[in-house]
């Protein structure tokens, strides 16, 4: 107990000591904290970054619900090099009769299928090209994507009439209609007149503003049957989101879908499927590949910032030690055994690196901070982080101050004593 | 003068002679320092120094001893050995009872910091802490609590009256204050002895008189005091003088017959 006391109390010791020899020599301290500063910033800020982009992700991903799952003719994960690269492209597309077998389904809440499209849309002398649109079956009301005010959505009877009725974003609204009220007017796309019956807000997230559906761009939702008949879409490139039932796994739910497009299919026992299900976390794993390696790259980059500063921290502490010898001596003759001076400096060392890593993790969080305002990554460190490089830092702070440490822990206190 | 005096502060020579020849035996707690046949050799590059060629001292409790002897004499090995510092080729070296000769590094730093109060000649406080934290060094070695440590270091300054410059550090204190927290330090963990080092070499001779009352005074209220000098006149302030030559004990006397020797 009384050994624990005193290891603590030298513990507290050290880091006083640490303090006042980096007030002592600034430049030398400044040196040696900023290799490890360095290494740590640079890991932390693409942590940020990394984490800030999944994140978002995440969100994107949800906005159809946790455990929805996506049903596509072709695997969206492998691109093709060249037409007899990949089997799938015979791949059927998802048909309506389908997605009304699976919305039947008992473990299916509901589920929504979509097609994307762009197009210029016109109201009266405002003219946008190349606005994006979702036409979308009538159930896509219950994912989190909608958000209607002022308006309303359409109806199914809308849809199975495919009724030409369109829902606009708040920047869509904006461009075509300036501050005038759009509901009952009347836009234009590729040539046919379509009724504005609602106005949907766009979530912010980095994959939608990567891909040009954020908040910031021009959109619009009209009924599926309605694009079907009235508008140009590659109706080949249809998919189906998939609702679990909350009391299902989405697994569960995963291998009913399966089940029943196999059988509708006439896939035999053994055939390979002639569709995808996609589910989020399949997506997370490619996001997470792609991602994971830029990361390695990152530590990588980090730990070389670590030795850096490893190696002035054993030039700083061989230093320290060689002017300390005398006080050295002093501690050893009021009663310090080797033990206690070794982990006096291995603390100080431990200071040191720790303190770089400190300034590296504020340096990062500014950047991070910088990088959330004024670019559309959403940067956030992740606490796992900060602890990894503060034990990191501390580590490498023991590892290379162990060979100084233990150079003053060895010294005769006769000797040390005679110091000039 | 019987040899079995409550008062233990001066031991006779037919005594000291009894406990120096007893090889092996394992001294009386009384005898604070018995060393027998000490002897320390250095090798200078091939050429074997002696500096210690076989010391017999014994030294019982409450003595205030001075050490003398010219450079060269081995008063500084025989210091580092009595201080626990430096351990010896050869003899027998029991403190407080207890045979320390043979011990390991690590115990014997504990010996240092529960037994040996050192006072140096160049002080050697820390120049970045306050007296008060000066003082409680050696307590945080010997693993006591913050607030016993405070109260103990603050109790040691007051008996060296600088309880009203505890919070300053060395360099706002003179020479003589200096040295006065350095003996508050060397006295705050209770050691059996008090070894000084040249305690008054960096001193003017008016500081070094009060440094010297300081020391008389503890040894009239039983502290052990040891101190190595090379200077007459501090050495008359003990009441023994044990002076070294090329490594032996050339004379150890009472004050009285040192202090007529030397016509002072």
């Amino acid at each position: 107990m009384r050994k624990i006391l005193a290891r603590i109390a030298m513990a507290l010791e050290g880091v006083t000591i640490a303090f006042d020899a980096i007030r002592g020599n600034k430049v030398r301290a400044a040196l040696t904290i900023s290799g490890v500063a360095v290494g740590v910033f640079v890991v932390v800020a693409m942590a940020a970054a990394v984490h800030g982009i999944r994140e978002s992700f995440q969100k994107d991903l949800d906005e159809f619900g946790a455990t929805t799952f996506q049903i596509n003719r072709r695997d969206p994960s492998s691109p093709c090099n060249g037409p007899d690269d990949c089997p799938d492209r015979k791949n059927p597309p998802v048909t309506l009769d389908e997605l009304h077998a699976i919305q039947a389904l008992p473990e299916v809440a509901f589920a929504v299928a979509r097609i994307g499209n762009q197009t210029t849309m016109i109201y009266r002398d405002h003219q946008l090209k190349g606005v994006g649109y979702d036409a979308y079956t009538t159930d896509w009301i219950r994912t989190d994507r909608a958000d209607i005010s002022p308006g309303r959505s359409f109806t199914e009877g809308e849809n199975q009439s495919a009724a030409q009725v369109v829902i606009v974003n708040d920047t869509l609204k904006s461009q075509l209609f300036g501050d005038s009220d759009p509901i009952g007017k009347e836009l234009t796309m590729e040539g046919k007149p379509f009724t504005v019956i609602g106005v949907f807000h766009t979530k912010a997230g980095f994959l939608k503003t990567l891909s040009g559906t954020g908040p910031d761009n021009p959109r619009a939702i009209v009924p599926m049957m309605t694009a079907w008949r009235h508008l140009s879409v590659y109706k080949r490139g249809i998919n189906v989101a998939v609702m679990p039932q909350p009391s299902v796994t989405r697994d569960e739910a995963m291998d009913a879908v399966t089940a029943t497009l196999r059988s509708r299919r006439g896939i035999k026992p053994g055939a390979k499927n002639s569709f995808y299900l996609v589910g989020e976390d399949r997506i997370l794993d490619l996001f997470n590949q792609f991602f994971g390696t830029i990361f390695l790259v990152g530590l990588t980059l980090s730990g070389v910032g670590l030795l850096v500063g490893g190696v002035g921290v054993v030039a700083i502490m061989m230093i320290s030690v060689t002017e300390r010898t005398r006080e050295i001596g002093v501690r050893k003759a009021l009663g310090a055994t080797a033990g206690i001076i070794l982990w006096q400096f291995l603390v100080e060392a431990a200071t040191l690196t720790t303190l770089g890593a400190g300034i590296g993790l504020i340096i990062g969080a500014i950047l991070a901070e910088l990088v959330n305002i004024y670019t559309p990554i959403p940067a956030s460190i992740p606490i796992e982080a900060i602890v990894v490089s503060l034990i990191a830092a501390a580590g490498t702070g023991i590892l290379f101050g162990m060979m100084p440490a233990a150079r003053a822990a060895r010294m005769d206190p006769v000797e040390a004593l005679r110091h000039e | 003068m019987s040899p079995h005096t409550d008062d233990v502060a001066l031991s006779t020579t037919a005594e000291r002679a009894a406990v120096v020849q007893a090889a092996g035996a394992q001294p009386d707690k009384d005898w604070v320092i018995v060393t027998r046949g000490l002897k320390r050799e250095y090798d200078m590059g091939g050429e074997i120094v002696r500096a210690l060629r076989g010391v017999d001292l014994a030294i019982r409790r409450n003595e205030y001893v001075a050490i003398m002897g010219p450079s060269g004499s081995g008063k500084s090995t025989f210091m580092n050995l009595i201080g626990c510092l430096d351990t010896p080729n050869a003899g027998e070296y029991w403190l407080s009872g207890e045979l320390v000769s043979q011990k390991n590094d690590d115990e014997l730093a504990r010996v240092r910091n529960k037994e040996i109060g050192f006072v140096f000649q160049t002080f050697n406080l820390l120049p970045r802490a306050s007296a008060l934290h000066n003082v409680e060094l050696p307590l945080v070695y010997a693993g006591i609590g913050s607030a016993e440590r405070k109260e103990r270091a603050m109790e040691a300054l007051t008996k060296v009256q600088l309880d009203n410059r505890a919070t300053h550090r060395p360099n706002e204190l003179s020479g003589g204050q200096r040295q006065r927290v350095a003996i508050a330090r060397a006295l705050v963990n209770r050691p059996s002895i008090l070894l000084a080092d040249e305690p008054t070499g960096n001193l003017d001779s008016t500081t070094s008189e009060e440094i010297m009352k300081v020391f008389e005074n503890l040894a009239e209220t039983g502290q052990t005091v040891i101190m190595v000098t090379h200077e007459p006149d501090i050495a008359a302030h003990a009441r023994r003088v044990v002076v070294l030559r090329d490594g032996l004990i050339a004379s150890d006397e009472r004050k009285e017959n040192f202090t007529s020797k030397l016509g002072l």
